[in-house]
């Protein structure tokens, strides 16, 4: 028995990764039809957002340059979740066609197996539109430039995009307990379009759910605190790095968990 | 056509989607957060102009029209792209095209039992749910009537959309972008995701003649009996208006989609 | 590669496997009674199934469709863990070890190729080649087997989404016993396939099994394949076995059956099978006789395919 650490599967993931943008680079068509696409749906989200600061100029408070960095922030919280596990939303057809099966029969994660075989460029164009949002905002608040300041958008952006992987994950894995569950990865995905927007807005008991059940409230919010209000940084957002650790962890599990249980019918 | 064999491919259709029980219950549960999402958003909105009417839109019709318009959405929502490209690439679409029925035509009336079945699940519970919630905001009366007419012709448009961006699966693989490109404007400029109504005046203009409204705008607004729906005139310049884009969408559709099967042919899939 | 050093590849001990299914009802009314339904019914696929399979064995794994077989390849494969019963597939229990078992087994499964859909072959031997962990001299080594045994320089640079049917296939096997596992399970490996190519992948299973003396559990409905490559057959109909034998002994079990074949005087084949113990071959030549003309008569042996049909109708019965 081969012990496969770490270090093996990070040589797997380049190994594919490269192979993967190899063959990429033959469907030039697809790249350029999905790159417009992005261009389109981030085009939209801004339109959208325009529009509504066009009739309200606030926000629960927040006004329009901080808004535009929530904005931002959590267009790049998303671009991981986007460009390294965006097969999650094969995994339904995969199920139903029983093609899923030929993830199991190698002996690697599979979990892992299965997100490594796609890697999706579309995804950068995104994090180049939030990156210049972010800078944007970012000057028009009049935020210090410092390394630590960076440092700590950084590790909250990275932060963020650990809860939108993990909600993915966990509305990907329904489908191997219920048949017809496409529209959950739907709403979900629909779901983080809400996070760009202060979650103070929430009350009582939804407060709850939306911070700790489905987290939107962790897309971007709790994260960008620290940065755009740093001497008032709730508690909450300090924990966040080490609950979006677990949350993750719960997904990949709740994920395993339908692999072991799925009686695999479909072929 | 015979009317029988329609019947029984929508039956097939209701049957299909009520296999997936489950993923029925869980779809609307799903919904329902969606919508508490919506509806904390605009309070948040709306608490924060200070003002309670904003373009002649109250919270209370903004809801309304919001929740409504996602309970639209989601009841003619359709896969046909997504099928379709997965069809081209798996090579069942010449199967498909072999089938005695006109393969248009058998997706259109098999996802009408889809389309049934979500209307009663999603639609009718939701705008229950809105009527007692708003103590009867939604005025009941002859607009019902218009606002299902209106229905009909909206799902035809949208499916005649649908229908419209399917055949450039036949030329690209690319179903992701297409389909994305495709959702982004439907949901931007028919007013599924901000109510037309708070739209910039030019943009709105604009939005206005466009195909992408009658599928979710102008069936609201009749129900609400908003933009000039509660006269003779108004109703019928609105239906009008669903009428003449179902014919332009249906005739380029068919144009479209003919070319695009000659090339199948001609390529043997 | 591996270190289990045990005479049985797979040891199986009154094996079952039971699935949950909704009773459902037929018709509108019963879509709309089975949305609140919670009327199930247990579904047993493999029904205390007790076989044992030795190293370097090919067997015939058959039976009608829905019998069972792939169910119990998926618990050999470790993907499905048993109701009940013991499983052991070399020396292990699979479910437990999913990612050790999967280190000695290759799979490949009918049509659906597990390769990476736009690479080219080699591309996949070396993804593979290092996902087994294969040590670069071994793999050389069977690439150069493979070289000895099928002509693979013109499929080595192709992707496989612009490969034929029968190259898929092909790389497929390849794929499955590149890095040398103890057992590949074959499911449907000649499906679809022309007799030139089907011919070519028997010869080249046979090739490998004997080179390094791999088990093979081969499922199939083509009878071709069986009497190519099987010594041995286990026929599984409704979750129970109902065959577990030589493929000699089948043919001894069927032995008092005959094919009667009569050319008849419009030169039409008629084919007629007959039990030599019930029925005198003789009685059926005089009674045709006296219908038609008989222009010529062939009396041959019973064919492994009418065994098999025989078999099933027998467990049918």
């Amino acid at each position: 028995m081969h012990k496969r650490g770490l270090a093996f599967y990070a040589s797997i993931y380049r190994k594919i990764l490269i192979q993967d943008l190899k063959s990429k680079m033959s469907y030039r068509a697809d790249f350029i039809i999905s790159t417009f696409g992005m261009i389109m749906t981030n085009l939209a989200g801004f339109v959208t957002f325009m529009i509504l600061f066009h009739n309200f100029p606030t926000i629960n408070g927040w006004d329009y340059h901080h808004m535009l960095f929530l904005y931002g922030f959590s267009l790049v919280a998303l671009t991981p979740v986007q460009c390294f596990f965006d097969n999650n939303w094969n995994l339904r057809f995969m199920v139903q066609s029983g093609d899923f099966i030929k993830y199991c029969f190698r002996p690697v994660n599979v979990f892992f197996y299965f997100i490594s075989e796609v890697f999706d460029v579309k995804g950068l164009g995104q994090l180049a539109f939030g990156i210049g949002t972010i800078i944007y905002a970012w000057i028009k608040i009049g935020i210090p430039v410092t390394v630590f300041v960076i440092a700590k958008l950084l590790v909250f952006l990275l932060t963020a995009s650990l809860f939108m992987i993990a909600l993915m994950n966990f509305a990907a894995a329904t489908c191997f307990w219920i048949k017809g569950s496409g529209y959950v990865m739907v709403i979900m995905f629909r779901f983080k379009d809400f996070a760009k927007y202060p979650s103070s807005i929430f009350e009582g008991i939804f407060k709850i759910i939306f911070t700790f059940i489905i987290p939107i409230a962790f897309i971007a919010y709790y994260p960008s605190l620290v940065i755009l209000e740093p001497s008032n940084v709730p508690l909450l957002s300090w924990i966040s790095p080490l609950y979006g650790i677990l949350f993750v962890y719960l997904s990949y599990r709740f994920w395993m968990l339908g692999v072991r249980k799925y009686d695999f019918t479909g072929s | 056509m015979n009317p029988k064999r329609l019947l029984a491919i929508t039956r097939a259709g209701i049957m299909e989607s009520l296999h997936f029980r489950l993923g029925i219950f869980v779809t609307l549960f799903a919904n329902l957060i969606y919508l508490v999402l919506v509806y904390y958003l605009w309070k948040a909105i709306y608490d924060s102009s200070g003002t309670a009417v904003v373009n002649g839109m109250t919270f209370t019709d903004t809801m309304i029209y919001l929740i409504l318009a996602t309970a639209l959405f989601n009841f003619l929502e359709m896969f046909v792209v997504w099928d379709m490209s997965r069809s081209i690439q798996s090579g069942k679409i010449v199967l498909d095209l072999l089938k005695p029925m006109r393969f248009r035509k058998y997706t259109f009336w098999s996802y009408t039992g889809n389309h049934i079945v979500q209307f009663v699940l999603t639609f009718i519970p939701t705008f229950i749910v809105v009527m007692i919630v708003t103590k009867g905001a939604i005025p009941i009366g002859l607009n019902l009537v218009w606002f299902l007419i209106a229905t009909v012709l909206a799902l035809m448009i949208n499916y005649n959309l649908e229908m419209l961006v399917a055949p450039i699966c036949f030329y690209t693989e690319s179903t992701w972008g297409v389909n994305i490109v495709k959702e982004t404007i439907v949901l931007l400029l028919s007013g599924a995701s901000i109510p037309l109504a708070f739209f910039p005046e030019k943009a709105r203009m604009i939005v206005q003649y466009l195909p992408f409204r009658a599928v979710y705008d102008i069936p609201l607004s009749i129900l609400l009996e908003k933009n000039g729906s509660d006269t003779w005139h108004g109703l019928l310049s609105l239906f009008a208006m669903q009428i003449i884009w179902l014919a332009v969408l249906t005739l380029a559709g068919n144009l479209f989609w003919n070319s695009a099967v000659k090339k199948v042919t001609v390529n043997g899939g | 590669m591996n270190e289990y050093s045990g005479n049985e590849a797979v040891v199986m001990k009154n094996v079952c496997k039971d699935f949950k299914v909704l009773n459902r009802h037929e018709g509108l009314k019963g879509s709309i009674k089975d949305l609140f339904s919670r009327d199930y019914k247990t579904v047993s696929a493999v029904k205390d199934v007790t076989l044992t399979v030795n190293r370097g064995e090919i067997i015939g794994y058959l039976g009608p469709n829905g019998a069972g077989k792939s169910t119990t390849i998926k618990m050999m494969t470790g993907v499905l863990e048993p109701t009940s019963g013991e499983l052991l597939v070399n020396g292990k229990v699979p479910y437990k070890n999913r990612t050790e078992n999967c280190e000695n087994i290759g799979v490949v499964f009918g049509q659906r190729s597990q390769l990476w859909w736009s690479l080219p072959l080699i591309e996949s031997f070396k993804l593979l080649r290092d996902l087994y962990m294969v040590p670069e001299k071994d793999y050389e080594g069977m690439l150069e087997l493979y070289r000895s045994l099928v002509d693979i320089e013109p499929i080595l640079h192709k992707p496989v989404r612009e490969m034929s049917l029968g190259q898929r296939t092909l790389s497929d096997i390849l794929a499955a016993f590149l890095h040398n596992p103890a057992i590949v399970f074959l499911d449907e490996p000649t499906i679809g396939l022309d007799v030139s190519m089907k011919a070519k992948i028997r010869e080249l299973i046979l090739g490998l099994n004997k080179e390094k003396n791999t088990t093979v559990i081969l499922t199939t409905h083509d009878m071709g394949d069986v009497d190519a490559l099987c010594k041995r057959i286990v026929i599984i109909d409704k979750g129970t076995k109902i065959y577990d034998n030589d493929i000699e002994h089948l043919k001894n079990y069927f032995g008092s059956y005959r094919t009667l074949k009569l050319k008849l005087s419009d030169d039409t084949w008629e084919e007629y099978l007959i039990d030599e113990k019930t029925t005198d071959v003789m009685d059926v030549i005089m009674e045709k006789q006296k219908e038609k003309k008989i222009k010529d008569v062939k009396i041959d042996e019973i064919s492994t395919e009418e065994v098999i049909k025989k078999i099933y109708e027998g467990s049918a019965k």
